[in-house]
């Protein structure tokens, strides 16, 4: 196998590599393994296809995003090889134009890549999808999101103040990654609902805020839940609502409360119809500033004079995403996207047998 | 980018603060060259005169750039 990236002589301890690599803005902030030419061929080992194959050209500085470099930031991110196809899928599907990886790389918005993995090779990996999924203690959790991430920067040139223009950041942009419970989900799993068969593996990249908490320790009621998740979906500071036409939220229930709603005889479209007509504002608070004035709305919404008269969050039920994550306890999350980047998914295609 | 490569006269306009994001754009796509006007950051909840003083600016700089004096 030949590998074609720079070769780097440095001396042989931890921390002279990690500031090697601090120095070139290659990191984020956190030590990495060495890149070594056997390092990576190993990653690249467990996929199907060439070091040299790329799958396109990746935001802000359009370079290629070829295996090799998808192979070297994962090996510093951490990843074990048989975590490599995920991160594969994962870039794939970033690389989708609807999903704006432009626009997600570039903003002043606190946007992350949320990676969502279904299927059996959740579980042939060790991704969490119970307790804690969301962080910290997972390797495949947390290294296959931080490879995102080191791919985004090294390769496609997001470097916070420079291309990344994001005001703050997000503890999200570091990792962001979980697996669906569904041995916990008393519905069909969300790749499931997307048309693929239970035992096909498919990452799901969602373009959200770090998770918002919805905490509902008292509802014994399906609506009791969902009226807390529709609260936390719809605030004035959020994007979700202003740009209607790109506004997705996700919802991620936790199982008490997955298992509480189900109880109560609610499907997964009746939890989406549920929150679509609920996380909505009246009119007048939205007046009060967010991007009031500045929105892009359907005509009937432009329409509305009654002050009193509550909009929604997002154009369709369609557009609420619900998947069960997370472990004992009476909490769920919603996490809103940035508004110009759609969910996209790809199935896992370059396991190697 | 297509404009200017199609013979169209083009620009670009970015306030201070993203000028590297709009050069490293410009170089990544291969139009180093096309104009770049820059102007005061940032635009989002300036009040009228902060919006007409970078009109002006721009304006400045966009003469300045087809040679119109003024």
């Amino acid at each position: 196998m030949t590998l074609r990236s720079q070769v780097l002589e440095l001396p042989d301890s931890p921390e002279a590599v990690f500031q090697a690599f601090c120095e070139r803005e290659w990191c984020d902030g956190l030590p990495i393994i060495p890149p070594t030419p056997e390092r990576v061929e190993a990653m690249l080992a467990s996929v199907a296809g060439d070091a040299e194959e790329s799958l396109g050209p990746l935001p802000p500085l359009w370079r290629e995003a070829t295996l090799e470099k998808l192979a070297v930031n994962s090996v510093m991110a951490g990843c074990l090889p048989e975590f490599f196809p995920v991160v594969l899928a994962a870039v794939e599907a970033m690389l989708d134009p609807a999903f704006n990886l432009y626009g997600v790389q570039a903003t002043t918005h606190p946007v992350a890549p949320l990676l969502i993995l279904n299927g059996p090779y959740a579980r042939t990996i060790g991704m969490q999808s119970g307790a804690g999924c969301f962080g910290p203690g997972f390797r495949a959790n947390a290294t296959i999101g931080r490879a995102l991430r080191l791919i985004l920067m090294n390769v496609g040139g997001g470097w916070p103040g420079g291309h990344d223009m994001a005001t703050h950041g997000s503890p999200a942009k570091y990792s962001y990654a979980i697996a669906e419970n569904e041995s916990a989900s008393p519905w069909a799993s969300h790749h499931v609902e997307l048309g693929y068969a239970a035992n096909q593996s498919v990452v799901t990249v969602f373009g959200g805020e770090a998770p918002h908490n919805v905490n509902d320790h008292v509802s014994t009621r399906a609506a009791g839940i969902l009226h807390t998740a529709s609260d936390t979906a719809a605030t004035l500071g959020s994007n979700v609502k202003w740009y209607l036409s790109q506004s997705q939220l996700l919802i991620v229930l936790g199982p008490e409360h997955a298992a509480t709603i189900a109880a109560d005889g609610f499907s997964k479209d009746d939890v989406k119809v549920f929150v679509f007509e609920h996380a909505r504002l009246p009119l007048g608070t939205l007046k009060l500033g967010g991007m009031w004035g500045i929105q892009e709305w359907p005509d009937w919404m432009l329409a509305v004079t009654d002050d009193r008269a509550l909009l929604p969050s997002v154009a369709s039920p369609e557009e609420i995403l619900v998947v069960v994550a997370g472990g004992a306890g009476k909490h769920s999350a919603v996490v809103p996207n940035c508004t110009f980047s759609r969910a996209v998914h790809r199935p896992l295609t370059r396991l190697r047998a | 980018m297509e404009l200017a490569k199609g013979g169209t006269p083009a620009g670009l306009i970015a306030t201070v603060t993203f000028q590297p994001l709009a050069v490293g754009q410009l170089q990544a796509l291969g139009v180093g060259g096309l104009p770049l006007i820059v102007i005061d950051h940032p635009l989002g909840g300036e009040k009228l005169e902060g919006v007409r003083r970078r009109a002006h600016q721009a304006v400045e700089e966009l003469a300045a750039l087809v040679g119109v004096s003024r």
